[in-house]
């Protein structure tokens, strides 16, 4: 009754959309395909099926290439898990080995425990204070690393904010407040914005060249200080301006 | 003891080269491979950066696949885990995204299928969460947020086979030989998954689809898009 050479829409069933989509995969077999592809050339209905399923695949294009920001809990857990991550590969692979495989930061270790073996205090405005104790002596012996404080401006790059900052505490039994009093108060007015207002760490120094203080805030845990290098403590009533931060984790408290 | 010694205690950089440089270069303005060279040299807080940059891509990858956002972030830990610990099995001649983006997706489909033996009961719609989803409101538009929310919830209701082979090749734009090889099966079992996929996607975001498709080139209408669901 019906020619199959000319199907129209007024007498053959539309097709569905699976055989539509399937149509647009080239999965149909020869024969079936033709019948669907001369259907659509000929039925309004099954050929708006048709382009709807292409622009899907379009639109769909279009959204995968929009990301979608990770709700804010979860970056923070994730940011958690990395940074212990970091603390259990660093405690496994030796901060010793670490600090030679580093090749970047052209650290030149003799040099520096030549150094430290001659450090007595530090001088500085603040109040540094170098009490070395039975635990930094095993700490040294296991590798750890000898008592290094920092003097007056002390230059290094960001790379090694959180490295020294952590060598630096580790020498001290309490906060370790430099600098001057502007700073002081600019770094107590930075702490004051944040969740965990207690200072450990206050130190000018020169990053990548640039003139920033250093402030280590009381991290989530004892033994977590969070390490900050900001710009815009130096005049009177400035306010701090972080560009990097980092999180250490103390071995000896 | 000279002052300059001093200087130098608790200094680690080339402190005289640095400073005449054009401006510091902090961990943002290095490029992946060299955050992730740092990394496998030992330092302990470039990977942490490249999280921080590729975070929310991958968290778009995740979420898409696994529809559950609990499921999502532990697929994604698990990624970020494995990355950081295999970091020194990456080839320098792949792009840094490329890589993390292919372990991403691998936990993700290993969710899935632990998921599928379980066999578990879908979880209970909550409507917070799924709006929290959408990411927080200050940063994207209205109509983006609920664009992303309509795929999403769409995407959900497929199966996850469809699905997974829909977010390769469609949103994330895997050829399907590629898809076959992630997902362990023939190239045309990913064309058949990926058909029966947007046949199902098509009803459900139909409202999405139209409200965007009037200006563009099909320009389907309203009306016909109805119908053809109607011939379902
Ligand atoms: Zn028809």
């Amino acid at each position: 009754m019906t020619d199959p050479g000319l199907p129209t829409s007024e007498h053959l069933e539309h097709l569905d959309t699976d055989t539509i989509a399937d149509l647009i995969e080239n999965l149909l077999p020869a024969q079936e395909a033709h019948r669907a592809r001369e259907h659509v050339k000929a039925c309004p209905d099954c050929q708006l099926t048709y382009d709807a399923l292409v622009q899907l695949s379009e639109d769909l294009a279009e959204e995968g290439r929009e990301d979608i920001p990770m709700p804010a809990d979860i970056a923070e857990h994730l940011d958690q898990v990395i940074v212990s991550e970091s603390v259990l590969r660093a405690s496994t692979v030796g901060v010793h080995s670490l600090v030679q495989i580093r090749e970047e930061p052209h650290r030149h270790l003799p040099k520096i425990l030549t150094a430290a073996a001659a450090v007595v205090v530090v001088a500085g405005i603040g109040v540094g204070v170098v009490i070395a104790t039975k635990d930094q002596a095993a700490d040294s012996a296991a590798g750890i690393g000898p008592s290094v404080l920092p003097s007056g401006v002390p230059s290094l790059t960001a790379r090694d904010v959180g490295p020294d900052a952590q060598q630096w505490l580790e020498s001290t039994n309490g906060p370790l407040l430099n600098g001057s009093a502007t700073e002081q108060v600019c770094a107590r007015n930075f702490a004051s914005g944040r969740p965990n207002p207690q200072v450990r760490l206050v130190q000018p120094a020169r990053v990548d060249g640039k003139r920033a203080l250093l402030i280590g805030l009381q991290g989530g845990s004892p033994r977590d200080i969070q390490i900050f290098a900001v710009t815009g403590c130096d005049d009177p009533g400035g306010v701090a301006n972080p560009f990097y931060d980092t999180t250490v984790t103390l071995r000896n408290r | 003891m000279t002052s300059s010694e001093i200087a130098r205690i608790g200094a680690a950089g080339p402190v005289d080269r640095q400073e005449g440089h054009a401006g510091p270069v902090s961990y943002d303005q290095m490029d992946d491979h060299e955050l992730l060279r740092l990394h496998v040299a030992g330092n302990p807080d470039t990977f942490g950066f490249l999280v921080k940059r590729h975070r929310d891509r991958m968290w778009a990858v995740a979420i898409r696949t696994l529809g559950e956002p609990e499921e999502a972030a532990d697929a994604l830990q698990e990624a970020f885990i494995s990355a950081f610990r295999r970091a020194d099995s990456f080839r320098g001649d792949a792009k840094v995204t490329t890589w993390l983006h292919r372990i991403v997706v691998n936990a993700c489909l290993d969710r899935i299928r632990r998921r599928q033996v379980r066999a578990a009961d879908p979880l209970p719609e909550d409507e917070d969460r799924a709006a929290e989803l959408a990411g927080p409101s200050e940063d994207d538009p209205a109509e983006v947020r609920e664009r992303r929310l309509d795929v999403l919830n769409a995407l959900k209701q497929i199966n996850s086979d469809q699905r997974s082979a829909l977010v390769l090749v469609d949103m994330e734009g895997y050829s399907i030989e590629e898809a076959a090889a992630i997902l362990g099966c023939a190239p045309g079992t990913v064309k058949s998954r990926c058909a029966r996929g947007r046949a199902r996607l098509l009803p459900l975001l139909r409202h999405w689809q139209t409200t965007r498709g009037g200006s563009e080139k099909s320009g389907v209408p309203e009306k016909a898009a109805a119908e053809v669901v109607g011939t379902e």
